[in-house]
C-alpha cells in the first residue's frame, strides 16, 4: 500500500479502534473509538476501493463513507449470525477485515500516481467565527445535558412499591418509595392466615427501598399461605399495599 | 446577505441560531417535565429559532453549494436532536420498545432471529437491530444510546443523499437546499420517522440508492459500474432491514425504469432496469425465504385500509375525524394549532401546480423529476386515505416515501418564484415564511399536540431518582422474573419488552387487551392465559395504560392521565385460587397465576 497514505492511515486507525473499543474500562471512551470503526471506515475503504479509479468529490464520499458503513453494519449482522455470533470481539475482527480487504483492494485498482484520499479542507477560522461555532457547540451540548437531567415534579403523582418473594422456607419482602415526600411506614407480615405475624417499622427517602427475608414455619404437606400489608404512619388502620403468596411458592414441591 | 467568511459562509451563526434553537426546545421540555404547565408557544419558538434562519439562508442566491450541504444536513440533524430530547434517556415510542426488545434478545444470545412477543415480523428483518448490537457490544452502553447514534448516523445520511439526489437531478444546489427544507415538514419527520425502527435506517439507505443512481446516469460510461455497486450494497441492507422500504424500493425502480424508457425509448444503460429486477428478486426471496410471517401481518392493515375507503366512500361508515388520538386519553389540538396544520397542506396543494408546470418546463427530459413529479401527485392521494378510519395508518406510511417527490416538485416551484422576483425584498422572506408554515404544520398534523413535548418519566425529589410507575413495575419484572411471560396492556407490555427486556402480551390477539379491561372473569380468561404460556397478569388500573403514547409516564394531580378504571379490574384476579400477588405499586399489581391458569 505503498503511496496511499489514506489507506493505510485508515488501516491503522481501524486497527486501533478496534483493539481500544475492546479493551478500554470505561464504555464512553469506548464509544469514542467504536463510532469511528462502525460508521466511517468500513465504508471510506469500500468507497476507496469502488470509486479507485473514477474519483468523486469530497461530499459524496463523505456520504458514502457512513451511508456503506451503515450498510455493512446491516448485512454484517447477518453474516456474524451464520459464523462466530455477533459479539464484540467477532464485530471488531469483522469492520478490521473489511477495512484491511477493501483498502488492499482499493491499492490495487488505484492508478499509480492516482488517489482518491479524503483530503480534509483546511479550516483557517477567525477568532470570532471559532467563538460563534464554540457557543453554539456548547448551547447544543446544553440542550442535550438538560434532557438527561431528572427534575422535580411537584405536580406527579408519587408511590410506594410493595413486592413479595416466596422462597421454599420463607419469604423475601421489599418496600420500594417513590413518593414525593419522606413517609414512615408499618409493614404486617402474616402467615397461616394471621396465626402468625411480623411487624416492622421503618421510614423510607425517596427513592429508597426497605428489604427484609423471612423465615416460615412448614406446615407439614400444605402451603403456608402468606399476607404482607403496608400501612403509612398516617393513616394506620387502613392498608395502604397488600401483595400475598403461597410457601413454598407455586411450582416448587410443599 | 453578504457572506460573513468566504469558507464557512453563514454556518457558524446559523449553527448558532441551531444551538439556541435546540437549547429553547430543551428548556420547553424540561418545564414540561416537571409539571410545570408549560406553554407549548415555548417549544415552537425553539423550533422557529432552529430552523427559520437556516430558512432564509437556503432562499439565498449566494450560498455556495458546500454551505447548502452543510446546512441541509444541520437542520436534519437538529430536528433529529428535538425528538432525541424528548425522549431521553429510554426509549418511548411504541416501536422502539419493540426493536430495543429485538437488540435486548441478539445482546443475550449473540444471534439474530428470535421471536417479539408483540410485533413477531420484526426479527426477521433484523438490520436495524444487528447493526445496533455492533454498537452496544463494542462499547458496553445501552440500546437507547447505541440506536440514537445510529439513528442519528441515518438521519445524515438521508439529509445529504436527499441533498446530492436533489442536486444532481435539478442541476441546481439552491433547489436541493429547499427539497430538503421543504422534506422537513414531512408529517414524519419530527417524531415518528426519527424514532429507533427498521424505516428510520431503510429509508435513508433508499434515498442513498437513489442518490446513487442519480450519479450513475450522470457518470461518465467508465464509473457506470462503479456506482452500481454501491446500490446493490444499499438495496440489500434495505432487504434486510423493512419490509415496505424494500417494497417502495422495488416500486421507485420500476417506476425509475419505465420513466427512463418512457424519455429515451431504451433499456441500456443508464436504464435502471436491471436493478429493478435485482430489488423485486432480493425483496421477494427475503419475503419467502425468510420473513413469510410479514405477509400475515402487512395483508390485514392492507385488506381493512382498501376495506375502510370502500365504506367510507360508499357512506357505510363515517369518515375519521381529523386531529383526533384515537384513545380517551388523549387531549385535543388547539383550534389555532389546527388552522396551521390545514394551512400547510393546503400550501403544498397550492404550490403543486406551480412545481409540476416547473417540471414540466425544465426536467421532463429527467426520468427522476417525472418520478418524483407523480410522487407528488400520489402524495395528495395518501392525505384522503387519512379520512377511512383503518385507512390512516396506510396512508400515514406512504406519505413520508411520496413527499420526497413532492419536496422536489415544490422546491422547483420556490426556485422559480425566487429567480422571477431576485429583486422583491418580500420573495425571500415569504419562501422562508413558507417552509417555517410547512414545517411546523407538518409536525402539528403528524404527531398529537399533548405528546409533542417531554413529560415525566424519571423525576427528582429530594435529590433522588424516582421512575414512573409502569418504569419501576417494568424494573421490578427485570429483576424479579426476568424470564417471565406476562399479559399486560400496551403501555405497560413495551416497558417490560423495553428496558424490562422480559415477554409481554398485549393487544387483541390473544386477546388480553378485554381480559384486563373487563371487571370480572367470566371463563374464557384463565384458559386462553393457559393456551398462551402467560403465567404473570399486569393488572393495571389506570386508563391511560392502554395508549400506547400517553401510558408510560407519571400522573399528574388532576390530569386526564390520573383517571382510573374500577378496582375490579384488578380485584378480579384475587379471587384467582391459588393466585399470588407478587408486587403492587398502587395502580398496577402483578399477579402470579402459576398452575391455577
Amino acid at each position: 500500500m505503498r503511496g496511499h497514505k489514506d489507506l493505510r492511515s485508515v488501516i491503522a486507525a481501524t486497527f486501533a479502534c478496534g483493539v481500544l473499543a475492546l479493551v478500554l474500562p470505561i464504555d464512553l471512551l469506548r464509544l469514542v473509538f467504536a463510532l469511528p470503526l462502525t460508521l466511517f471506515f468500513p465504508g471510506y475503504a469500500l468507497s476507496a476501493a469502488i470509486f479507485a479509479r473514477d474519483p468523486i468529490d469530497r461530499a459524496k464520499l463523505l456520504l458514502l463513507s457512513v451511508g456503506a458503513s451503515l450498510a455493512i453494519l446491516a448485512l454484517g449482522g447477518l453474516l456474524l449470525n451464520f459464523t462466530g455470533g455477533l459479539q464484540a470481539g467477532t464485530w471488531a475482527l469483522l469492520l478490521v477485515l473489511v477495512v484491511f480487504a477493501a483498502s488492499r483492494a482499493a491499492a490495487l485498482r488505484r492508478p499509480p500516481a492516482g488517489t482518491t484520499a479524503l483530503a480534509l479542507p483546511r479550516m483557517r477560522l477567525s477568532a470570532l467565527t471559532a467563538a460563534v461555532l464554540a457557543v453554539a457547540a456548547l448551547s447544543a451540548a446544553g440542550a442535550f445535558a438538560l434532557a438527561f437531567i431528572p427534575l422535580p415534579a411537584k405536580h406527579a403523582i408519587g408511590y410506594t412499591e410493595l413486592w413479595l418473594q416466596p422462597l421454599d422456607s420463607g419469604v423475601r419482602v421489599g418496600v420500594g418509595s417513590d413518593e414525593q415526600e419522606r413517609m414512615a411506614y408499618r409493614l404486617r407480615v402474616s402467615f397461616r392466615r394471621g396465626r402468625a405475624s411480623v411487624i416492622r417499622r421503618f421510614a423510607l427517602q425517596p427513592g429508597e427501598s426497605h428489604l427484609l427475608q423471612l423465615a416460615a414455619e412448614p406446615a407439614g404437606a400444605n402451603r403456608v399461605p402468606v399476607v404482607v400489608a403496608l400501612y403509612r404512619s398516617q393513616q394506620p388502620n387502613r392498608v395502604y399495599r397488600r401483595v400475598s403468596g403461597w410457601i413454598p411458592p407455586q411450582g416448587a414441591q410443599p | 446577505m453578504d457572506r460573513p467568511n468566504s469558507r464557512t459562509g453563514w454556518i457558524p451563526p446559523l449553527a448558532l441560531c441551531t444551538g439556541v434553537g435546540l437549547l429553547v426546545c430543551s428548556v420547553a421540555d424540561a418545564l414540561s417535565r416537571a409539571t410545570l404547565g408549560v406553554s407549548p408557544l415555548i417549544y415552537w419558538a425553539g423550533i422557529l429559532i432552529l430552523a427559520v434562519p437556516t430558512f432564509y439562508r437556503l432562499t439565498s442566491e449566494d450560498a455556495s453549494p458546500r454551505e447548502r450541504l452543510v446546512l441541509a444536513c444541520m437542520l436534519g440533524l437538529a430536528l433529529y436532536g428535538v425528538k432525541v430530547m424528548r425522549d431521553a434517556p429510554i426509549f418511548t415510542f411504541s416501536d422502539e420498545l419493540i426493536h430495543g426488545f429485538n437488540v435486548h434478545q441478539i445482546a443475550a444470545s449473540h444471534h439474530l432471529f428470535h421471536s417479539n412477543p408483540t410485533l413477531p415480523a420484526t426479527p426477521h428483518y433484523p438490520g436495524l437491530e444487528g447493526a445496533t448490537s455492533a454498537l452496544t457490544s463494542l462499547t458496553g452502553l445501552s440500546s437507547f444510546v447505541a440506536g440514537v447514534l445510529l439513528v442519528g448516523a441515518a438521519r445524515l445520511v438521508l439529509a445529504a443523499s436527499l441533498f446530492l439526489l436533489f442536486q444532481r437531478v435539478s442541476r441546481s444546489a439552491r433547489v436541493a437546499g429547499l427539497g430538503v427544507a421543504i422534506y422537513a415538514g414531512n408529517f414524519n419527520f419530527l417524531f415518528w420517522g426519527a424514532q429507533f425502527s427498521y424505516e428510520s435506517l431503510a429509508l435513508p439507505l433508499l434515498l442513498l440508492v437513489m442518490m446513487g443512481l442519480a450519479e450513475r446516469e450522470a457518470a461518465p460510461p467508465t464509473a457506470l459500474k462503479a456506482w452500481g455497486a454501491p446500490v446493490v450494497l444499499g438495496m440489500a441492507a434495505i432487504v434486510v432491514t423493512h419490509h415496505l422500504t424494500s417494497y417502495a424500493m422495488a416500486g421507485v425502480l420500476v417506476a425509475l425504469s419505465l420513466a427512463y424508457w418512457h424519455v429515451r425509448r431504451s433499456w441500456r444503460p443508464a436504464n435502471p432496469w436491471l436493478f429493478a429486477v435485482l430489488g423485486i428478486a432480493l425483496a421477494a426471496f427475503w419475503l419467502v425465504a425468510v420473513a413469510s410471517s410479514t405477509v400475515g401481518y402487512l395483508s390485514p392493515v392492507l385488506t381493512d385500509a382498501v376495506k375502510a375507503v370502500g365504506n367510507t366512500i360508499a357512506g357505510e361508515k363515517p369518515p375519521r375525524g381529523l386531529f383526533q388520538g384515537g384513545s380517551s386519553t388523549a387531549g385535543t389540538t388547539p383550534l389555532a394549532a389546527r388552522a396551521i396544520a390545514l394551512l400547510a397542506v393546503a400550501m403544498l396543494a397550492a404550490g403543486l401546480p406551480f412545481g409540476l408546470w416547473q417540471v414540466r418546463r425544465h426536467l421532463r427530459k429527467q426520468p427522476f423529476a417525472i418520478v418524483f413529479a407523480l410522487a407528488a401527485i400520489g402524495f395528495f392521494a395518501t392525505l384522503a386515505l387519512r379520512l377511512a378510519p383503518a385507512a390512516w395508518e396506510s396512508g400515514n406510511r406512504a406519505s413520508e416515501f411520496l413527499f420526497v417527490g413532492l419536496a422536489f416538485v415544490l422546491a422547483c416551484a420556490a426556485f422559480e418564484a425566487l429567480r422571477r422576483w431576485p429583486r422583491s425584498r418580500m420573495s425571500r422572506p415569504l419562501v422562508a415564511g413558507g417552509l417555517a408554515l410547512v414545517l411546523v404544520g407538518g409536525a402539528i398534523a403528524g404527531w398529537p399536540w399533548d405528546s409533542q413535548l417531554a413529560r415525566p418519566l424519571r423525576i427528582s425529589s429530594h435529590g433522588q431518582e424516582i421512575v414512573s410507575p409502569p418504569l419501576g413495575m417494568a424494573e421490578w419484572a427485570r429483576d424479579q422474573i426476568p424470564r417471565g411471560r406476562l399479559a399486560a396492556t400496551t403501555a405497560d407490555a413495551g416497558l417490560l419488552l423495553t428496558p424490562g427486556g422480559v415477554t409481554a402480551i398485549s393487544g387483541n390477539s390473544p386477546d388480553v387487551e378485554d381480559l384486563l379491561a373487563e371487571e370480572h372473569l367470566s371463563g374464557w380468561e384463565l384458559p386462553l392465559l393457559r393456551r398462551n404460556r402467560l403465567r404473570y397478569v399486569v393488572a393495571d388500573q389506570r386508563e391511560v395504560s392502554s395508549d400506547s403514547l400517553r401510558g408510560y409516564y407519571f400522573s399528574e394531580q388532576g390530569s386526564r392521565n390520573a383517571q382510573l378504571m374500577p378496582k375490579s379490574v384488578i380485584a378480579k384476579f384475587n379471587r384467582v385460587p391459588g393466585a399470588t400477588r407478587l408486587y403492587t405499586n398502587g395502580t398496577i399489581t402483578v399477579f402470579d397465576l402459576g398452575a391455577q391458569r
